[in-house]
């Protein structure tokens, strides 16, 4: 087995990789290693008469207060994203994977939002939560509610949760979609069978359609965590940041860093760390949810 | 039971009709409002009151419309081709070369999804500086690229595996060599995930502001979504809304018109792309 | 089985790979890598070489002849010429469309190419291309350390072109200090740009009131409108910046005023901001504001800068403070009409009037440029007073020029502030002598305060002394 293949895979195959693999560690591992370098600068991004300083960058980010607030905010945001993306998804797909017509209008209208640029995305929420004259207080104060008092972006409790639901808005589309090819894929045989045998829906979906697409809900279950963890574009375009610290997420902590406060070289600490934080939550996750489809 | 079935069905179009709505909306309103005259101050709620494409023309002149919706064209079609054929020969013997060294590779290519392209770009620019890489129309194609790179080897090594290595043996028997047997043989078996890495990374690269506003000195050569940030002061502002509205929906319809037309193939290239994974 | 050992497979390579990247590297691309990588550290060094070189260069060419080329436009053949900008556009632009159309009346070979950015997305633009070494010819660049494009940081790091042998630097005259570091001026000064509070004269004449010159007078201006029904600030808190607008008049009025040298104080440690009756005061001043309800807090955090504007020219307010460079915006007509406005100095405590005004960003000229007496030439025209491009810059009303065309016809509403300015009142914009940074700190926290977040004013402000001292930390 082992001969064949190699007769039929000379050591030349390996050559096919040469494009892609100069272009990925030219402009994306070696920059970032260039960072770790970094990392133990005083760089402040323009001047390049930087020295050493060791561990104190890194010392920093464990004494540093922005970086606990940041981390709340993170995790609070990814959480949402995470929860409501899925249930929404998957509601919707399960609503569309009955017998029903006109499906292909209800998935593009689901799915429409996800085609939107982040920038634009942010320029029509602004406009839904604008206190007076925005959507949300005019739909608010045609119920009788005063749409003024209604301030989901200036509020310290609320304008976290305002850029998670336009997170959210933008993005269940895709894993609605996924979810629904995951559940065309389970096969209506077992289904049937499970309704002979007397199952309720819940049963039926917990006992048989779960198992059968958990594979499905680990890649959506990643795909939002990662996108949670790397949450930037809406507290930079909507909020930037405010009102206070209330929607300063990691990225946007170490963005501010780097290019508002000139510290390059302690942001590139922090950065070190926060890969370290998503890949551990990352791999984290693979494992549990491995485990979970496992014992499903 | 068939009323039953009936009742239930109806509850289930109700509640998709009543979401559908809620998600729309802000479109509907971004839609009807930017077909208004540019000083139409009125609640943006009273839908399509008035049909005018004054605001459009201003968008249309403010963004140098025809300009940047070209510029965006060659990027992201310039960008996914290169990825499509990039990606694809590299995930070659990542999937058909069972050693340590393929499955390093294919965790070394995955591993750069999660880094986030703002916290290296100072390091990034260096990098171009020192292969003295001048700012062209090219420049933030580089990045589209290399940032698909992850996502597109991975699905294409899932892809390939599915692709009997039979077929490949009996060209091989015919004497055909790599190159042939990859673009002749393989690449044509690879459709599905073709279309999957065209609609997802041409997804990001249309809408991605980010390198293009770093690495383009001219207003010429500005893509659709950098001419978007332009607007940036304008969007609490409630007098400039017509024409932000406009430019986002102009901004918006050439991906609207695609998936419209290609719906099927995007809805599963993006299930495609995570279901093979 | 198979899953786990993959997993634990995945997990270990990741690590690998951002432990030892470069190993893992070097393995299947030994030569490039290793190369890029050794070459990384010198190649700095060279860059760096060249840009002291190059200011080296041209400081040894002005001593020598005294001045540059005066003709390099003419003979520079067909080239382009780059700058760029922040800001947002507005129609007919002047920076972007009315400036590129002059210099090719005046010069055909020449070809200049403006872009402009929002403020945040011009530093991280303006940072990536220092980076690359593809700086535009031309940048705009803010006085002494004021935000990331602070002219001392970027001309420290030898990004910029001396300006000594510019024309119009005489003219220009004692605002070019702002720009000044080691005796050499690296940035020309666009006007004066002040900070003020704008009124609805129509609204304050309805209720008898009058420009305030002291701060209770101020507050019972606000009282009076209040009790009126009618809003007495409008701020567009949601930008967090425009805290600023407002607070640095009273810190002119209440810290500046005793005591010119505070921020210089800062650097040596004889004033710090957590000093009582400084920094405290002021933010109590001004957060007594949101007490009191004269701006409506949990409105106005809501509300974006433009938003504001539209209120105050809607006349659903009756004040906001702003700058001179927003006058074309804040005398647009609304839907209140055309009413009088008026521009006054927020008084402090003591009734001691003051005047927040500086020069105003401008641009500079990039060390690396390959156009350095080109754009100079550019420039002096431009800035000469009386020249075509002078009198369109003029005619956009944003700046408020201190000499040439225009100067006499200064708007009514900048007059008492320079008269302040001219005895001596005039004080630069606070953040201007603070490392970038500080001031953001202080919006935030701020913000928490009257947010009602539990952020006292003692917190804002140890926040910013602790932000200072971080920051200015080599």
């Amino acid at each position: 087995m082992n001969k064949k293949k190699s007769l039929v895979f000379s050591k030349k195959v390996y050559a096919f990789l040469i494009p892609a693999l100069v272009l990925f560690l030219t402009f994306w591992i070696v920059p970032i290693i260039q960072l770790f370098y970094y990392s133990i600068t005083n760089f402040n991004g323009t001047n390049y008469n930087y020295s050493f300083v060791g561990l104190k960058n890194y010392i920093r980010v464990f004494q540093d207060g922005s970086l606990i607030n940041a981390c709340q905010n993170t995790i609070i945001y990814t959480a949402l994203i995470v929860v409501f993306s899925n249930l929404l998804g998957l509601g919707i797909a399960m609503l569309l994977n009955t017998e029903i017509r006109a499906k292909g209008i209800f998935r593009t209208c689901a799915y429409m939002p996800a085609l939107f640029s982040a920038i634009v995305v942010g320029f029509i929420w602004s406009y839904v939560y604008m206190p007076g004259n925005g959507m949300l207080a005019t739909l608010l104060s045609f119920c009788g509610i005063d749409g003024n008092k209604v301030n989901v972006l200036a509020g310290f409790q609320s304008s976290l949760y305002g850029i998670a639901v336009v997170d959210i808005w933008k993005n269940f589309g895709t894993t609605m979609i996924i979810y629904l090819a995951g559940l065309q894929t389970v096969d209506t045989s077992l289904l049937e069978a499970g309704k002979i045998d007397g199952c309720t829906e819940w049963q039926l979906f917990r006992l048989v359609k779960l198992p059968l697409i958990s594979a499905t809900v680990t890649i959506n279950v990643i795909l939002n965590v990662i996108a949670g963890l790397k949450a930037f574009d809406y507290s930079f375009i909507m909020t930037n940041g405010g009102p206070g610290k209330a929607t300063e997420t990691l990225m946007f902590v170490i963005y501010q860093m780097a290019f508002v406060e000139q510290k390059m070289g302690r942001a590139s600490a922090f950065s070190v760390v926060s890969f370290i934080l998503i890949i551990t939550v990352t791999v984290l996750m693979l494992i549990y949810m491995n485990k979970k489809e496992v014992e499903l | 039971m068939k009323q039953k079935k009936k009742r239930g069905y109806s509850i289930i179009y109700l509640l998709l009709i009543i979401f559908c709505l809620v998600i729309i909306l802000p479109l509907v309103i971004v839609f009807s409002s930017s077909l208004r005259h540019v000083a139409n101050q009125s609640s943006p709620l009273l839908l399509f009151s008035e049909l005018s494409l004054e605001s459009y023309r201003k968008a249309f002149q403010n963004m140098n419309y025809p300009l940047a919706f070209l510029n965006s064209l060659m990027t992201t079609t310039g960008s996914v081709a290169v990825v499509v054929i990039i990606a694809s020969m590299a995930a070659y013997p990542i999937a058909r070369i069972k050693t340590k060294l393929a499955r390093f590779l294919y965790f070394f290519f995955i591993a750069g999804l999660v880094v986030p392209s703002q916290m290296a770009i100072i390091p990034i620019a260096q990098m171009f500086g020192r292969l003295h890489i001048p700012n062209t129309r090219f420049t933030p194609m580089i990045m589209f690229i290399t940032c698909s790179l992850p996502f597109s080897v991975f699905l294409f090594t899932g892809f390939m595996k599915s692709v009997p290595i039979e077929v490949e043996e009996a060209a091989f028997l015919d004497g055909a060599g790599l190159p042939t047997r990859f673009f002749k043989i393989v690449f044509p078996l690879l459709k599905p995930a073709v279309t999957s890495v065209i609609i997802t990374q041409g997804l990001w690269i249309w809408n991605d502001y980010f390198y293009p506003m770093v690495f383009i000195s001219k207003r010429a050569l500005y893509s659709l979504p950098v001419c978007m940030v332009q607007f940036l002061g304008d969007k609490e502002n409630p007098a400039q809304w017509n024409v932000l509205f406009a430019a986002c929906v102009l901004c918006a319809l050439p991906l609207v018109l695609m998936f419209m037309i290609l719906q099927k193939q995007f809805v599963n290239g993006i299930a495609a792309g995570a279901v093979k994974g | 089985m198979k899953k786990v050992l993959a997993l634990m497979l995945t997990s270990a390579m990741i690590v690998t790979t951002f432990v030892g990247c470069g190993n893992s590297a070097a393995a299947t691309e030994p030569a490039a890598t290793t190369a890029a990588e050794e070459a990384a550290p010198e190649e700095e060094a060279a860059v760096d070489s060249t840009a002291e070189e190059s200011v080296e260069e041209t400081t040894a060419e002005t001593s020598a002849e005294d001045v540059y080329d005066h003709t390099a436009l003419e003979n520079a053949g067909d080239i382009t010429l780059t700058m760029m900008l922040s800001g947002t556009e507005t129609e007919d632009d002047f920076d972007t469309k009315i400036l590129p159309e002059l210099v090719k009346a005046k010069w055909p070979n020449v070809t200049l190419e403006v872009t402009k950015l929002p403020d945040d997305n011009y530093y991280t633009a303006l940072k990536t291309k220092l980076a690359s070494g593809e700086c535009p010819d031309m940048i705009l660049v803010q006085p002494k350390y004021a935000g990331a494009n602070g002219c001392y940081n970027l001309a420290s790091a030898g990004y910029l072109a001396p300006l000594n042998d510019m024309d119009c630097m005489s003219k220009i005259g004692n605002l070019s200090e702002s720009f000044t570091l080691d005796s050499q001026i690296y940035g020309i000064a666009n006007g004066v740009s002040i900070l003020g509070t704008y009124y609805n004269k129509d609204m304050f004449d309805q209720y008898g009131l009058k420009e305030p010159t002291t701060w209770d007078e101020f507050l019972n201006v606000c009282k009076t409108l209040k009790d009126n029904d009618i809003q007495p600030i409008t701020m567009g808190d949601k930008d967090q910046y425009v805290l600023q607008f407002g607070l640095y008049q009273l810190a002119a009025a209440e810290i500046y005023s005793e005591n010119a040298a505070y921020d210089d104080g800062l650097y040596t440690g004889e004033t710090a901001f957590t000093d009582a009756g400084t920094w405290d005061h002021v933010l109590e001043m001004y957060a007594e504001l949101y007490d009191k309800g004269y701006i409506d807090g949990a409105a106005s955090m809501g509300t974006g800068s433009s938003q504001a504007i539209q209120q105050f020219i809607d006349g659903e307010a009756a004040m906001t403070f702003d700058g001179s460079f927003n006058v074309t915006a804040l005398c647009a007509e609304g839907t209140a009409g055309d009413f009088a406005r008026g521009y006054f100095p927020l008084p402090g405590d003591k009734g001691v009037l003051t005047a927040e005004i500086c020069a105003g960003a401008g641009p500079a000229i990039s060390a690396n440029s390959k156009y350095i007496n080109e754009c100079k030439e550019l420039l002096d025209y431009w800035y000469n007073g009386e020249s075509e491009i002078w009198d369109a810059y003029v005619a956009t009303g944003k700046y408020t020029v201190t000499y040439g065309n225009g100067s006499d016809s200064l708007n009514a509403l900048f007059t008492p502030f320079v008269d302040l300015m001219d005895a001596g009142q005039g004080y630069y914009w606070c953040n201007q002598a603070w490392p970038s940074g500080v001031a953001e700190e202080m919006e935030a926290l701020f913000y928490e305060h009257v947010g009602g977040q539990g952020t006292t004013i003692e917190d804002v402000t140890k926040g910013m002394q602790f932000k200072f001292e971080d920051l200015s930390e080599e």
